[in-house]
């Protein structure tokens, strides 16, 4: 300004940090280092300190991400996975084993799965996004598709592509040179110690430069220091080492009752797969620190992901008595009513997500597809339509474009309907949904050929899917091609055991093979 | 008023079966309601989006220098 009332260079960057500008932050800390470099005088040793440490404070919140929530399983994860006990776990004691069991709940008739076989969910987390395929077997046959691509390992995952490219944007290098760094050094200062190794680990996705810190640091701190212990089993979770981090979870938390622990080491049992386990730990969790939304919240997850429905939805429903406002657990129960025929009563919900604030193209396509079921025309095109809009890529574009396909069908407009289901695969090259529903409406037009390339496609990119199969097989059999028709029906009832057409073809199928 | 139901009279069929027959269709796959992000999903598309750009600004940037060059 010039006027010569300038705030201390100091408490300005500070301020910058709790109006969370950080990046003005960092540059003001970037001056205050400039101007006065390391080890100078005695004096400006503490501002120099504070500085780089504010600065490191302020790199790593512009990439953090809730470690709690942030899981992603790779293949080589999965293949190589040393910590099963057994090769085929009991029946409900497994998040994996998840074919052949009775749908609590509504089945895929009506509630469409993910290629896991589980019903999809309302709401997605980083670790529940790519649908996560129960065996290896299955992760290798799914289609890469851009949407379930995985990645080879998790440490090759999301957190290093950002890691690179926070290097490339930073004009002069990484802000700190981690090969050069004297970790014993830092070691033995907490109150550099602390902000260094969230820098390391959020930031730099550096983990075993962070375990290394880590481990000098709780060795100062004489093993006493409940944080330290969280860091490292942090570490050792990214690292692959479940059991050592079920260790220093444990023996934090007899420093220490932290929320944060209970969920860290819940999060190290699902990953071990012993959904059991981690349910026994949040019970404890929920005796020590009775009612705790984000338990609660936990405890639910694992019943949806067990195909437990209705305990979820209890254990959503309490969340919500202590926090009304739950974003996941709304979404949840809505979802979940959306898919029991009460559609008036989901529309409720997310009526109520749209009061609290929630703006996005997801939460109003929902919207009208709620509306739709519940009869209230009105509003059913302006919601598409808003959802369109607010549509951040071509994917979400495409949903979109599919659930009005669906309610063009509703009402009958068939052209209509099939120009959405094409703009959805214009949209998205790899929606299975979109090529089955295409092909049945070809086949109103008695396009016989066209209908069977499209299912052939649908069944390719979606095996875990019944309808294409079911579809397939009953076209073969109207056009004469039984032995097409007996496979096909066949890998529709693997797909969906409980369904009725499909056992009645095969039988019949089998009754005319048998008179041949 | 009598007349009136003279003239239009309801039709009981007393003859035939009177049936449904159901017939196994081709099937829709179903509305999908879409999953709501969490914040840290959002979040993180959201670096991942903007590390996108800037490494594409950069190599566009670089790869306008060497034609301006030559």
């Amino acid at each position: 300004m010039g006027t010569g009332l300038e705030m201390e260079p100091l408490l300005q960057a500070w301020s910058y940090f709790r109006r969370r500008k950080f990046e003005h932050c960092s540059q003001a800390c970037s001056r205050i280092l400039e101007k006065e470099p390391c080890d100078q005088e005695p004096g400006s040793e503490h501002l120099t300190q504070a500085a780089w440490s504010l600065k490191t404070r302020a790199l790593t919140e512009m990439v953090y991400v809730d470690e709690i929530e942030v899981d992603q399983e790779g293949i080589a994860e999965m293949l190589l996975d040393e910590n099963s006990i057994a090769q085929v776990a009991r029946p409900g004691t497994s998040l994996k084993l998840t074919t052949a069991k009775k749908f609590d709940g509504p089945s895929p008739a009506v509630r469409p799965v993910t290629q896991s076989g589980r019903p999809i969910t309302g709401f997605v987390r980083p670790s529940t996004q790519s649908g996560r395929p129960g065996t290896m077997e299955q992760a290798i046959k799914t289609p890469r598709t851009a949407n379930t691509a995985r990645p080879i390992t998790s440490a090759s995952g999301r957190s290093v592509r950002l890691g690179t490219a926070s290097m490339l944007t930073h004009p002069g290098g990484a802000f700190i040179n981690l090969s050069r760094l004297n970790l014993a050094k830092y070691a033995v200062r907490p109150q550099l110690a602390k902000t260094l190794f969230e820098y390391i680990f959020h930031h730099e996705n550096d983990v075993k430069n962070a375990l290394d810190l880590a481990a000098l640091a709780t060795e100062h701190a004489q093993f006493k220091d409940w944080w330290w212990k969280v860091q490292l089993g942090k570490c050792y979770y990214r690292l692959g080492l479940y059991r050592e981090a079920e260790k220093q979870f444990k023996s934090a938390l007899t420093h220490q009752d932290m929320v944060d622990i209970f969920l860290y080491m819940g999060k190290v049992y699902i990953r071990m797969d012993q959904p059991l386990t981690a349910l026994g730990l949040f019970k404890q969790g929920l005796d020590r620190f009775p009612k705790e939304v984000s338990v609660l919240c936990a405890v639910a997850r694992i019943h949806e992901e067990m195909n437990d429905m209705k305990s979820a939805s209890e254990y959503y429903k309490e969340v919500l008595k202590q926090d009304s406002s739950n974003v996941e657990a709304i979404a949840c129960i809505g979802s979940n009513h959306f898919y029991t025929d009460q559609p008036e009563i989901a529309l409720r919900f997310y009526r109520r997500l749209l009061q609290m604030g929630v703006y996005n193209c997801q939460l109003f396509n929902n919207l009208g597809l709620c509306c739709f079921y519940a009869q209230q025309y009105d509003m059913i095109l302006t919601s598409f339509e808003r959802a369109l809009s607010l549509a951040e890529n071509e994917y979400e574009a495409a949903e979109v474009w599919y659930n009005l396909g669906h309610v063009a069908v509703g009402i009958g407009d068939l052209t209509l309907a099939y120009q959405c289901f094409k703009l959805t695969l214009a949209n998205n090259n790899d929606h299975a949904e979109a090529y089955n529903n295409l092909a049945v409406l070809e086949m109103r037009k008695n396009h016989v050929e066209q209908a069977r390339a499209l299912l052939q496609t649908a069944a390719a990119l979606a095996p875990h899917m019944y309808e294409p199969h079911f579809n397939f097989a009953s076209l073969s059999d109207k056009i004469g091609d039984l032995q097409s028709s007996y496979i096909a029906a066949q890998k529709s009832e693997t797909a969906f055991p409980d369904h009725v057409e499909s056992q009645r073809l095969i039988q019949e199928l089998r009754q005319h093979f048998a008179t041949i | 008023m009598p007349e009136v139901k003279s003239i239009f009279r309801e039709v009981l069929p007393k003859q035939g079966q009177l049936c449904v027959e159901d017939l196994p269709t081709m099937v829709l796959c179903k509305p999908k309601l879409l999953p709501l992000k969490s914040v840290s999903l959002a979040k993180l598309e959201k670096m991942q989006r903007d590390a996108q750009n800037t490494i594409r600004q950069q190599e566009l940037s670089q790869s306008e220098q060497p034609s301006t060059q030559a």
